[in-house]
């Protein structure tokens, strides 16, 4: 890196954040091959992963369901939410970054992560997750010999391994910060003692590299019991395991592996470290020399943030009467007919899974004070009074705050349910093409229409939005939706579901223009510790 | 006609309880917070103990020692004065739909904590504890030199009788101070920075809102630095008095383009004329054309600065909207700040959309941004702490480069005007007639804010 490093720095002064305004220049330096690639045949694909079923090309244009977070960015991408793009391809002026993970197994290490890189890549930040475990799997011959978790092991064989698998990690770092431009790589890895953790800070610090450990801690134990049966249903350690088995291997591990772990800033060696302490999972964070900077405070803002879901977040289109932007025109009919319908679908489709919000409330409660008053022993805390979706058997309703998309919700209003409206949710402004097809586009505005063709994702017509005006627009809902624990429900048009999906699927900005979402579908986001996946409930036809 | 009122952060409500020995900028946060959250339209108020200490005791009497622990009259004092602004907090939460109160003293003590923990929650109110804790002696004597030069205890006093005083009265409180405990304090949603966000310990949060101001209080910084507001030069929209629309700059809207160059010069001073400004436009054609004669290399266009949307109005004079739309016209003036026109933006909309914007003010350094009417109005209310119903009818003249230098506890503003003559787009309330009268009492009121903000900001 050297004398190269100093120069892209400076670049990124020079261009201050927001300088160039994003251009896609799609084939200008074109695809470079990739030189940290997984996907030699001794490496797992992992953009396949968990659902390995054969499918290794996102379809781009429709909702196939898989999580883009683990796929590859080329030096080109240009995420959703990217303010600006600079020649070195970093951001915020906060230079390259490692974000080492470190705490034991069931900790919640993959979850955070993966969740972490899905947000900087929205961001626009190039991020990625290499997660030790894979390496460990792609070079072991016996893949859970529980020796090979254990730091003091006498055998020099287990020594050799450990140095192999971590110097081909590292290697692959490197690789991603040297020539694909790469500004943050999340290390995901148990990093047991304090002379790993050292190690790794000091070989990053010659080359000019900033590392921030998270240490993840839990006192908690129903949280690791929670992990634990995660990781035996999901972790790719356990394909093809016996549940049971996969299980009591898993915390067979655990209980080898806890002797032997150190905490973090208790040697003098570690005391200049940068590190966070993540314990519960966002009950308490700590920062400890943390100075650094604007892109590591947005980070502890997602970790303030950032819970583990245990619900799923529902997309349902708003009833389309193909108005005029500026148009607030109530539900007609065929609209009212809609909102029944979804209404009654999803009501259905949450009680089979034996939730039971549909079924109490039959007077909207909202007020705080009537909520709480039950609860007598005021010292009592959680949770939050009148916080949404604390609890994970919660449910929440956001829509614009179009007439057209809160009469959609009255069904819902009835049962007591917690509607949010937000201004943010309403529609992309088409400026001044309106609601013109793209035919009538391509006739009365050839030249723009061309512009369109070229970056649909970033284009924007004369006092309209682009999708990008709209995805810096839902930053604080996304923060707001990880916070929440249970059941979210986004009535919206289709412009502003195609980026939310984007956010949540890790859909890059050449997608999300060309996601369809049918009228007579609601789609469902699950959430899960490596990734999301979605699926489509059609509306059934009650009335 | 705001049809639908938004709720913007559900039912919670947040009780902020400073915490830390006197000099360690409590006070200073607990304004910006107050600032920001208001700006956001979240109620929000700072509740000072020390100020209804003075008012129970005459401010002759006071010394350091009124704040010995031994000191047992003083002791009373200082708790009755510590109740009465929690009893006119709650007051205020449940009269006047607080959501953010600031309970700003130095509350130093378990015991003390305790007790406004368990009123807190007798009220329903979530306690955020946020503890500024500071052994940086030359930050300390830095607060020590500000407070001693601002705090109304020491109005009229002898300059090093106050510093020695104000020392003594930190020993006392050293004596019994009890800091933010990571074991004893597990369960209470606390914040502690620690030497000026060097160590950060965020114990619970428990709601986005609470996430919201943690993250804002990392941003902070106070590195000396300008920031220059000023409208596009004239339009030829403005000429027809005419709104929104994209409309090119007339001719003098370019006399005032080719002058900006100058006045910048001017207002950056001899010794300053170097510094290198980033220009911040909207996307607007009116923007760009002003900015295009300044000789700064960084210039960017954010979506985020375009002009209040007007809707169905765009483009349109104030008369032909009366004419029009009746209705619309007056809900319009009866609250401006709220309304939104028909498919279109309110005041409180561009709010939102400036979010991203003003946290990267608190970053960045010497910006320049050139906008429109109503932006620019929702910048400055957040800079100068102008009230929401104020800040629509505030008159922010064409041709006019403003400046603020944000400081610790205030932000001076000054203003050059181009002396390039241009319409007024002033409207005054219940006309639709442009220009500025001097019969309206409120409407002179609001518009005057800009020459009386240096005062309105030390308030």
């Amino acid at each position: 890196m050297g004398s190269g490093e100093s120069d892209s720095y400076d670049l990124e002064l020079v261009h201050g954040f927001g300088s160039s305004p994003i251009q896609r220049s799609p084939s200008a330096s074109g695809r470079r091959t990739k030189r940290w690639s997984f996907h030699d045949s001794s490496k797992p694909n992992l953009v396949d992963l968990p659902s390995s079923s054969g499918v290794n090309q996102r379809r781009l244009s429709d909702l196939s369901g898989i999580d883009g977070v683990h796929k590859e960015i080329d030096s080109n991408h240009v995420s959703p939410a990217q303010l600006y793009s600079t020649e070195s391809g970093r951001l915020f002026h906060a230079g390259k970054i490692c974000i080492s993970l470190a705490g034991l197994p069931g900790r919640g290490k993959t979850h955070l992560s993966v969740s972490l890189t899905r947000y900087l890549r929205w961001l626009g930040v190039k991020t990625h997750s290499f997660h030790l475990g894979d390496y460990r799997r792609a070079s072991a011959e016996d893949d859970i010999d529980h020796d090979l978790f254990i730091p003091s092991s006498t055998d020099p064989k287990v020594h050799k391994f450990r140095r192999k698998i971590v110097k081909n990690c590292i290697n692959d770092m490197l690789n991603f910060f040297q020539n694909d431009k790469g500004q943050v790589a999340i290390y995901d890895a148990v990093n047991a003692l304090p002379e790993y953790r050292v190690d790794l800070y000091k070989k990053f610090k010659e080359l000019n590299i900033q590392t921030i450990f998270i240490e993840s801690l839990v006192t908690d134990n129903s949280i690791v019991l929670k992990n634990m049966k995660e990781a035996a249903k999901s972790s790719p350690d356990y394909n093809n395991w016996n549940y049971e088995e996969a299980y009591r291997d898993y915390s067979e591990r655990i209980r080898i592996l806890t002797p032997f772990y150190q905490e973090m800033g208790l040697t003098e060696e570690e005391k200049e470290i940068s590190y966070v302490k993540f314990t519960n999972f966002g009950e308490r964070i700590e920062l400890h020399n943390s100075n650094y900077g604007y892109l590591i405070n947005k980070v502890v803002f997602f970790l303030m943030n950032s819970r583990i879901k245990v619900g799923s977040v529902y997309f349902a289109r708003c009833y389309n009467n193909s108005v005029e932007y500026a148009d607030d025109p109530p539900l007609d009919e065929a609209g009212k007919k809609y909102a029944e319908n979804l209404s009654r679908t999803i009501m259905d489709y949450i009680r089979e899974q034996g939730k039971t919000h549909f079924d109490e409330n039959e007077e909207a409660s909202e007020n705080v004070t009537q909520m709480k008053e039950s609860s007598s022993s005021s010292l009592e805390r959680v949770p939050a009074a009148g916080a949404d979706g604390v609890d994970e058997n919660s449910f929440v309703i956001w829509t614009s705050v179009k007439r057209r998309t809160i009469e959609t919700t009255k069904h819902f209003a009835r049962k007591g349910i917690k509607i949010r409206h937000r201004i943010q949710l309403s529609q992309k402004n088409p400026g001044k093409v309106g609601n013109m097809t793209q035919e009538e586009i391509a006739k009365n505005f050839p030249g723009e229409y061309e512009q369109l063709l070229g970056d649909p994702y970033h284009h924007r017509f004369s006092r309209g939005e682009s999708y990008h005006d709209l995805a810096i627009k839902l930053e604080p809902l996304i923060l707001e939706m990880e916070r929440m624990s249970g059941d979210i429900l986004i009535i919206a048009d289709d412009t502003v579901l195609k980026v939310l999906y984007g956010y949540l699927m890790a859909c890059s900005c050449y997608d999300i223009p060309s996601l369809h979402f049918p009228m007579n579908e609601i789609i469902e986001i699950k959430f899960n510790a490596y990734s999301n996946s979605s699926k489509t409930i059609p509306i059934k036809n009650y009335v | 006609m705001p049809v639908y009122s938004i709720s913007h952060i559900e039912n919670v409500r947040v009780c902020v309880v400073m915490v830390g020995l006197p000099a360690r900028g409590k006070s200073l946060i607990a304004q910006k917070i107050v600032r920001y959250l208001s700006w956001l339209s979240i109620n929000s108020k700072c509740f000072n103990v020390g100020a209804y200490r003075r008012a129970l005791v005459s401010e002759k009497g006071i010394d350091a020692t009124f704040f010995d622990p031994r000191n047992k009259v003083g002791l009373e004092y200082r708790e009755s004065a510590a109740d009465a602004a929690i009893e006119d907090m709650m007051k205020w939460f449940v009269e006047e739909n607080g959501v953010v109160g600031i309970l700003d003293a130095t509350n130093s003590q378990v015991e003390r904590r305790e007790r406004i923990l368990q009123i807190c929650r007798a009220n329903y109110i979530e306690p955020m504890f946020l503890e500024s804790w500071c052994d940086d002696q030359a930050l300390i004597l830095q607060n020590i030199f500000d407070v001693k030069t601002t705090s109304p205890d020491y109005v009229n006093k002898d300059e090093s009788f106050a510093t020695h005083d104000f020392l003594q009265r930190i020993k006392y409180y050293e004596e019994t101070y009890q800091t933010m405990d990571k074991v004893r304090d597990v369960d209470l949603t606390f914040v502690k920075l620690i030497n000026v966000n060097s160590q950060i310990i965020i114990n619970r949060i428990e709601s986005y809102l609470e996430s919201r101001i943690v993250y804002y209080v990392m941003n902070l910084h106070i590195k000396p630095r300008c920031i220059w507001l000023s409208r596009h030069g004239e339009s030829e929209y403005n000429l027809t008095g005419r709104i929104g629309g994209d409309a090119n700059l007339s001719e003098r809207g370019w006399r005032y383009a080719k002058r900006l160059p100058e006045l910048v010069l001017n207002s950056l001073g001899e010794e300053n004329k170097h510094t290198n400004l980033t220009i911040w436009t909207s996307t607007l054609a009116r923007t760009q054309q002003t900015a295009s004669f300044l000789p700064y290399k960084k210039k960017l266009q954010w979506k985020a600065l375009d002009e209040l949307d007007a809707g169905e109005c765009d483009g349109m004079t104030y008369e032909e909207i009366e004419a029009k739309f009746p209705e619309d016209f007056k809900a319009r003036d009866d609250n401006k700040y709220e309304y939104r026109y028909r498919g279109g933006e309110s005041y409180r909309d561009i709010v939102i959309r400036l979010e991203p914007i003003i946290m990267e003010l608190e970053r960045q350094e010497n910006i320049l941004i050139i906008t429109h009417q109503a932006v620019l109005r929702c910048i400055y209310a957040y800079f100068m702490n102008v009230p929401q119903e104020e800040s629509p009818w505030m008159s922010i003249p064409l041709h006019t480069l403003i400046k603020l230098e944000p400081r610790a506890y205030s932000t001076i503003v000054s203003q050059m005007k181009a002396d390039i003559p241009a319409v007024s787009t002033y409207k005054e309330r219940g006309t639709s007639q442009l220009g500025e009268s001097s019969i309206s009492s409120y409407a002179s009121k609001s518009r005057d804010l800009i020459n009386n903000s240096s005062s309105l900001a030390k308030k």
